[in-house]
């Protein structure tokens, strides 16, 4: 397998996901297509790491994983928060913060 | 006692009497004792100014009796400004001067303003203390910018001074206009400081400031001192305010007015000689303005009826030819006159004042016959009448002879023509205030007059006393300014002499009462009148109203809509921007992750084509 199919695979990843943030009305929807984009750049990485033989890549990648879950926390807690206070979790509908 | 504790005393007594006056209301408002602290704050200073005149007279060569200077502004070490104290042949003589007619005026003032409230009296001897110790800190200023502060000071109290009747309207505007003429001739001084100091590097007038000014530095220096000094001074064409300063009291005038503050841009000069003397085009300037005032002031007082106005144009008249003298360079006539003239004109303000204590006005026709009633001060005057007009052996003689004697070897042959009539005029219109004021037929004023109390007399007898013999001190002073001087009755000398009888004659032939009826003269008060308001005043007024006043609102106008409109469009516009951009600001999430894509491709096309 040569370095282009891991990036094409990353790309196409990377691109579900921000179709997904982009058509999603539900926040979790859209919360699932930014951990989409962000596993695609960890392909990236782990594919760049092995084809330069380097181990800095999947090192990275293991933090880049947890910072990842820590915002997906984050994320989550704001979902049940929108949720409590409207209850409802559609984003178009949360727009208070209108110009 | 040491030199450095008598100029302490001398400088810091009058303006501890002024702090203490001001810093305690109830002492002031009592009157009495704030008098008597003045007065005697002002007789230590007399004392300690003439312990210094003497030393420095014992000085036998021109080196300074005391140099002393305080660093103020430090500034890499190097001290901007220094402050501090000169005692020199220059001067010693200036400070003896102002210590002694201030002294003589402060003792006058008991007398003089004894009918008013405390709270007036206590004010006027607070300023007039602060007077007294700002004129004596110019005087001994180590460098131009103290002489800054003492001339600002000095101006300071010239305006309060003249607003003493400060509820009197016409009082009010006579101190507002002193003020803003002189501080707009005071521009002059202080852009003069300003080159002095970038070219010159120093705020000194030593041979190595005036050495780097150069020729044209030291030309620009002198023509922005000289418009100071023409406001100071009250030279044509910024005289306009001194007549109406008449408005402040009499003892006002005669210090500040006639022997001292007036006096102070003539010391200027004196003072900063060795730079006017690297500028002989302003000299010349000089030698022509101050003929011309003198001339001219002494045509608008020929016809003056108010004593106070004829002896405010006398003394622009005799500063004229201060300035003059000087214009030709000669240090001992324009500086031996500043001293004998600070003594004769304010003995004449003295008992002018005396005769207007007397009278209640200041008007020549209603003091006639006060011969009968004041003799004491009747005398007193004619003697300052006659030391003014220059009758040989009085002190006014001797100081006008060495100008006129100057004037007639400088090669200016106009301004010594000018000097020359003016010193008939002086006799005529002395004389004529004499006969009018002293022998005129009595009038209702001088029915209820009586003689001025001891406290007045007493000041009065110790000028004339100066009036009469200082003429014969100027060999003495000439060494202390360190310059040539040996008295010399020429040509000259005996023109001038001549035409100073020619004037008595004539004003007596005019105005001796047996002849009043047919006086030839009386047409000339018509003119006068033209000449005072119809000419200086109405221009200064219309320059005033057309030229000042036009500009000021063209820059009020340009203020207004031009900077303040810019101002505005500075504000107005991100107002209305932000206005706009809200309408991008959705709220919707997805529309913000479109715009961090766009950003995104367009950092990376930017990326790219600008690698």
């Amino acid at each position: 397998m040569t370095l282009a199919a891991y990036l094409i695979v990353a790309a196409a990843v990377f691109c579900c996901g921000l179709y997904g943030v982009l058509t999603r009305r539900n926040a979790i929807g859209m919360l699932i297509g930014v951990e989409l984009m962000a596993n695609a750049g960890n392909i990236n990485l782990i594919a760049f790491s092995r084809f330069l033989g380097q181990v800095d890549g999947q090192v990275f990648t293991l933090f880049a994983i947890a910072l990842t879950v820590a915002e997906v926390v984050v994320g989550l807690a704001l979902v049940l928060l929108l949720y409590r206070s409207r209850k409802n979790i559609d984003v178009v509908q949360a727009s208070e913060m209108k110009g | 006692m040491s030199t450095s504790l008598l100029i302490l005393l001398t400088l810091f007594t009058p303006v501890g009497a002024a702090l203490t006056l001001g810093l305690l209301p109830n002492f002031r408002r009592a009157g009495r004792p704030a008098e008597y602290l003045s007065v005697a704050a002002a007789f230590v200073s007399l004392i300690a100014a003439t312990v210094l005149f003497i030393r420095q007279q014992l000085v036998s060569d021109a080196t300074p009796l005391l140099d002393t200077h305080i660093r103020w502004l430090s500034h890499n070490g190097k001290s901007l400004v220094e402050v501090g104290a000169t005692i020199d042949g220059i001067s010693a003589p200036m400070l003896l001067v102002v210590a002694l007619v201030a002294f003589c005026v402060q003792l006058y003032s008991m007398g003089y303003l004894a009918g008013e409230s405390g709270d007036a009296r206590g004010r006027y001897f607070t300023y007039q203390s602060l007077f007294i110790f700002a004129m004596e800190a110019m005087v001994v200023a180590p460098n131009a910018f103290q002489v800054f502060m003492g001339w600002e000071l000095v101006g300071m109290c010239s305006y309060l001074l003249i607003g003493h009747y400060y509820q009197k309207p016409s009082a009010a505007r006579a101190s507002l206009k002193a003020f803003w003429v002189t501080k707009f001739a005071d521009m002059g001084l202080l852009f003069g400081l300003l080159v002095l100091f970038t070219v010159g590097g120093s705020f000194g007038w030593d041979s190595t400031t005036v050495t780097s000014l150069g020729s044209s530095g030291a030309t620009a220096v002198a023509a922005l001192f000289l418009l100071a000094v023409v406001g100071k001074s009250a030279q044509f064409p910024l005289h306009i305010w001194l007549p109406d300063a008449m408005e402040g009291p009499t003892p006002v005038s005669a210090l500040l007015h006639a022997a001292t503050m007036v006096a102070a841009g003539v010391y200027l000069i004196v003072r900063t000689y060795p730079i006017f003397a690297a500028a002989p085009d302003v000299l010349t300037v000089m030698a022509y303005l101050g003929a011309f005032t003198a001339f001219f002031a002494a045509c608008v007082a020929m016809v003056q009826t108010d004593i106070k106005k004829l002896l405010a144009y006398s003394t622009c008249s005799q500063l004229g030819y201060m300035v003059a003298a000087l214009g030709t360079g000669s240090l001992m006539g324009g500086y031996f006159h500043l001293s004998t003239h600070a003594c004769f004109k304010a003995l004449l303000f003295l008992a002018a004042g005396s005769f207007i204590h007397a009278v209640h006005s200041n008007e020549m026709e209603n003091m006639g016959g006060l011969w009968a009633k004041m003799k004491l001060s009747a005398i007193l005057f004619i003697i300052g009448s006659l030391a003014l007009a220059g009758l040989p052996g009085l002190s006014g003689f001797f100081s006008k002879e060495v100008i006129l004697e100057e004037l007639s070897h400088s090669g200016h042959a106009l301004p010594f023509v000018a000097c020359m009539l003016t010193a008939g005029m002086t006799a005529f219109y002395m004389t004529k205030a004499c006969l009018l004021a002293i022998f005129g037929p009595p009038s209702e004023g001088a029915r209820h007059a009586h003689e001025s109390p001891k406290t007045m007399l007493l000041p009065m007898g110790i000028l004339a006393a100066l009036s009469l013999v200082a003429g014969f001190g100027g060999t003495m002073l000439a060494q202390m300014y360190g310059v040539e001087y040996a008295f010399h009755f020429g040509t000259t000398g005996i023109i001038a002499t001549a035409l100073g009888f020619a004037g008595i004659g004539l004003a007596l032939f005019a105005y001796l009462p047996s002849r009043r009826a047919n006086n030839p003269f009386g047409a000339l008060t018509s003119v006068g009148s033209f000449i005072r308001y119809g000419a200086v005043d109405r221009t200064a007024a219309f320059a005033y109203r057309n030229g000042l006043c036009k500009i000021g609102a063209a820059i009020g106008w340009f203020d207004r809509y031009v900077v303040d409109g810019v101002m505005n469009l500075t504000g107005w516009l991100p107002l209305v921007a932000a206005q706009r951009l809200r309408r991008i600001q959705t709220g919707v999430v997805t529309d913000y992750v479109y715009g961090v894509i766009v950003g995104l491709i367009v950092l990376i096309a930017m990326g790219t084509v600008f690698k």
